[in-house]
C-alpha cells in the first residue's frame, strides 16, 4: 500500500467502500440535471402561453445541439468525478488496524488509522427500511478513551464487518491487567 | 506643432465592417465564433478536470483493475458528447440523443 506501510506480520484483510446504493443516490442529482434539457420542452408545451419558447429547444438546430452536448458533457464529467471520489474513499481492515482513507475532493486526502488493540467496543447501527433491506449500516468503534470514536458510515453488511473486526481485536492478556 | 482641426474618430474599415456589417456573416463576433469560443473554454475545463481525476486514479487506486474501464468509459462517452456538440454525430450514443 502506498498510503500506509504495513507492519511486519500485518496483512490486509478487507477493503470496504460505501454501499453501492448510497453511490447511486449520490448520482441522482447528476441524472436529474442531465434530464432537464429533455424535460423543459415537454413542460413548456404543457403551458400554452409558454409553448412558443419550446422552439428554442429544438435540438436539430446546431446551436441548441451544441448547448445540449455541452450540458451533457458537464453532467457526465461531474458524475464521473463523483464516482472517482466514491472509489477513492475506503476503509481498509488489516490484521492490526482499521485505516480510514477519506478523499474529500481532489487534492484533499486524509488517511487515519485506529489500531485494533485500542478498540474496546464495536457497535453497528442499521436504521431505516431501505438500509435494512439492503444491509446498509454504520459501525462505531470506540476506544478506551471515550472521546475517540471511529465511525464507518454506510457500509455494506455491517454485522459481518463488526464480527471481522472483533475477530482481529487481540485478546487482553489477563496478567497484564492484573486479573 | 501645427494646429490641426479635430477629426472625428474613425474605426478601421475592417473593424467597422465586422461590427456593423449588414449580414450576420460579416459580424466580427458572429454567433458561430461565440459558440466555438464557448465550446473551446468548456473543452479546456474538461481536459484539466479529466487530467486531475486521472492523476488521482493512478496515484490512489492502488493498481486496481477498475481504473482502466473507468477512464476508458469517461473518454469514450466524453468524446462522443463532444462530437455531438460539434457535428451532431454522437457515434454509439446517437440512439439516445435527438
Amino acid at each position: 500500500m502506498k498510503e500506509f506501510e504495513l507492519e511486519p506480520g500485518e496483512h490486509v484483510v478487507l477493503h470496504v467502500r460505501k454501499h453501492w446504493f448510497l453511490f447511486l443516490t449520490e448520482l441522482l442529482p447528476y441524472a436529474i440535471i442531465a434530464v432537464i434539457p429533455f424535460a423543459i420542452p415537454n413542460l413548456l408545451s404543457l403551458a400554452p402561453p409558454m409553448a412558443s419558447y419550446a422552439d428554442i429547444f429544438n435540438y436539430h438546430e446546431p446551436l441548441a445541439r451544441a448547448g445540449l452536448g455541452v450540458w451533457l458533457l458537464m453532467s457526465w464529467t461531474a458524475a464521473w468525478g463523483a464516482f472517482t471520489r466514491y472509489f477513492l474513499n475506503e476503509w481498509v481492515l488489516t490484521s492490526q488496524r482499521i485505516v480510514n482513507i477519506k478523499q474529500r475532493r481532489f487534492f484533499s486526502r486524509e488517511v487515519s488509522s485506529l489500531f485494533l488493540s485500542r478498540i474496546q467496543d464495536v457497535t453497528t447501527d442499521v436504521s431505516g427500511v431501505i438500509p435494512s433491506l439492503l444491509g446498509i449500516g454504520n459501525i462505531k468503534a470506540q476506544t478506551a478513551a471515550e472521546d475517540i470514536e471511529f465511525v464507518m458510515h454506510g457500509i455494506p453488511r455491517p454485522e459481518q464487518m463488526r464480527d471481522l473486526i472483533l475477530k482481529y481485536v487481540p485478546e487482553e492478556d489477563p496478567q497484564a491487567t492484573g486479573i | 506643432m501645427t494646429d490641426q482641426p479635430l477629426q472625428p474618430f474613425a474605426p478601421p474599415a475592417f473593424f467597422e465592417s465586422g461590427m456593423y456589417g449588414s449580414t450576420l456573416g460579416n459580424r466580427l463576433f458572429s454567433t458561430g465564433a461565440v459558440v466555438i469560443g464557448i465550446l473551446l473554454v468548456v473543452f479546456i475545463i474538461w481536459a484539466v478536470y479529466t487530467l486531475v481525476a486521472v492523476y488521482h486514479w493512478f496515484k490512489y487506486s492502488n493498481a486496481s483493475w477498475i481504473i482502466f474501464p473507468a477512464v476508458a468509459a469517461h473518454f469514450f462517452i466524453s468524446f462522443a458528447l463532444m462530437a455531438y456538440a460539434l457535428s451532431g454525430n454522437a457515434f454509439f450514443l446517437m440512439s439516445y440523443l435527438p
